[in-house]
Order: structure tokens, then sequence, then C-alpha cells
């Protein structure tokens, strides 16, 4: 699930080059609204999940939104 | 009896699709206060069931379908031959996104398609058969939109089909002029409606303002885009076809 979250979530963001799970994805350059708007769709696409608003503003790291998708996911099966 | 009012809809069969919620229910309603005789189509029969109860008058009728189901718009808009002529449409029902392109896949696009334009040219093919639309003439409506006209990123499904509808609009009213069918657009800008307010746009404050500002005029109302096509559906526009009329708070003015 972790290799899966990570392709597309560099998808999203069309990020071309390894990434670590301790980045903070906000300080990607391909960071912007049009890569936020990717990952909401490729989240809901290929998890099933959505993230409100106000939980998503608290997820730091790469670490941090895997593991709040990976909780989200669990809770469905 | 008094005069005939050139705006008032009183003696006239309209359909609405999209009646369930934000433009369509509000033009259902705002049909009924100006004396139509009003059928309301959306796929929900309860939310259909709660336009009916804000209307005036009960004389309406719901009709419950889902229009991407061309075989099934068919047979249910069946119920509608011979009942003494529809004269007027406004089909409000489709959908809306933002989405980045590297999002939109074959499977989107088609879908857009499907229930923003192909429904749309199905709905209007049907009810403009011979035994349907009004003798004496009728009135379609295209509820499209600003993206129809002009761009943003991230709206590219949204103003593909919106675009096409307002351009097959002007072919169909040369078409369809014969039979004494109007065919017109009315685009609004960003409407306070559910469709709105769960759109990406809506989730955090600046992103609401920065919309907020983009309409000299404000956000629109339901009633503002309403009585627009009351005004396209009445006989007060009896010598206008396939024009696009903007009703979008200044939106597309810069």
């Amino acid at each position: 699930m972790k290799d899966k979250f990570i392709e597309s979530f560099k998808e999203a963001l069309e990020i071309d080059r390894p990434i670590t799970m301790s980045d903070k994805f906000r300080d990607y350059d391909e960071w912007n609204s049009l890569g936020r708007l990717s990952l909401i769709a490729n989240l809901d696409d290929q998890f099933d999940v959505t993230i409100e608003d106000e939980v998503f503003q608290k997820l730091i790291t790469v670490e941090d939104l895997f593991n709040e998708v990976a909780k989200r996911a669990a809770a469905k099966n | 009896m008094e005069a005939h009012h050139p705006f008032d809809l009183r003696g006239k069969v309209i359909v609405v699709t999209g009646a369930s919620s934000g433009i369509g229910r509000q033009c259902a309603i705002s049909c009924s206060r100006v004396g139509a005789k009003v059928i309301l189509i959306a796929r929900n029969e309860v939310r259909l069931g709660e336009t009916l109860s804000l209307m005036d008058h009960s004389h309406h009728r719901i009709l419950p379908m889902d229009l991407t189901e061309a075989a099934e718009t068919e047979e249910k808009l069946a119920a509608l031959k011979d009942l003494g002529g529809i004269h007027g449409v406004i089909h409000s029902a489709g959908i809306s996104t933002t989405l980045p392109l590297r999002n939109i896949s074959e499977d989107k696009l088609s879908n857009f398609f499907k229930t923003n334009v192909n429904a749309s040219i199905n709905l209007t093919r049907l009810l403009t058969r011979p035994g349907y639309a009004a003798k004496e003439g009728a009135s379609v409506v295209f509820i499209t939109s600003v993206m129809g006209v002009v761009g943003e990123a991230g709206k590219t499904l949204y103003s593909l089909t919106k675009g096409a509808l307002v351009a097959g609009a002007k072919s169909l009213a040369l078409e369809l002029a014969p039979k004494k069918v109007r065919v017109n657009c009315v685009s609004p800008g960003v409407v306070v409606t559910p469709m709105s307010s769960s759109a990406v746009y809506s989730q955090d404050e600046a992103s609401l303002e920065k919309i907020r500002s983009y309409h000299p005029l404000g956000l629109g109302e339901p009633e503002d885009v309403a009585n627009a096509c009351v005004f396209l559906l009445s006989d007060a526009s009896r010598w206008i076809t396939g024009t696009n009329l903007m009703v979008d708070g200044g939106y597309t003015a810069r």
C-alpha cells in the first residue's frame, strides 16, 4: 500500500524523483493548488479516501499523509 | 379577462430538469410563480417532492428519471405526449468538477460528455418531436456556464461540455426555427447552490474570496438565473434564438 501511495502522491504532484517520507510536502516546488486538487482526486479514485480540509491542514509530512490515508482506508474494510 | 402580459407563463407547460436542487429547483419555483404548469425532472423523487412543496399552484407533475439513460428517458417522456404541447424546457441537470489535466482519464471525459452533453441533446430531440413541442412554438433553455466561454485552471472537463452546449445551441436554433422552437443558453457565474458549496473553491475562505472578487456584483442567487430563464421562456423573448445570455454578476465583462 505504501508503494502505491507514494506512486499516486508523486503522480498527483508531477514529481519525477525519489522522495522521503519525512519530507514536508508543502515545501516541494511542485506543491500548488492544482497539485492539491490532483492529490484529492487520486486519493478518492485510488483509495476511496476523502480528507476534510481541517484535518488535512494538520498533516505536515508525506508520512503524516500516508498514515491518515492508511487509517481511513483500513476503516473502510 | 385581463390583457396577456408578455412576461407571464400562464397557460404554458414547462419542463424543468435538475429540479431537485439548486438552480433547477429555483427555476421550477419561479415558473410556478408566473403561472406555468411545470413538469419536474430529476433522479431523486423525494427531493422532487420537496421542490413541489415550495411551488405555487398544484397542477404540476413530477417525473423522476435518469436523463443519462437514453432509453429510460424516451420511455418516461412518453407520458408527456399529447398533453397539449410543451411550451418550454429549462435543462439544468448537469455535473461539475475541478480537476487538473493530469487526472482527466478517458472514463472521466466520457462520463462528463454523457451527462452534460449527450443527455441534453437526447432530451431536446425527444421533446421537439411531433406531439411533444406545442404547435404554436416552444423555447429551450440550456443552463450552461461562464466556463463555456472563458476558462479557469482545472475546469477543462466542465468547460468542454458547457462550451459544447453553447456552440450546439446555435445550430439547434437554426435547425428548429421552422418548428418555431427557440434554443438559447443561460450562462451563470458562480451561484450559491449545493453544487458550488461542495466545489473545492468553497472549501477555504481564501479561495472563496478569490472567486467572489471575480464577480463585480457578488456571487449569484438561484433566483438571478431563474428570472433570466423565465424571460427566455416567455413571449417577451419570441425574437431571441441561438444566444447565450451571461448571467454572471459581471464575471465576463472584463
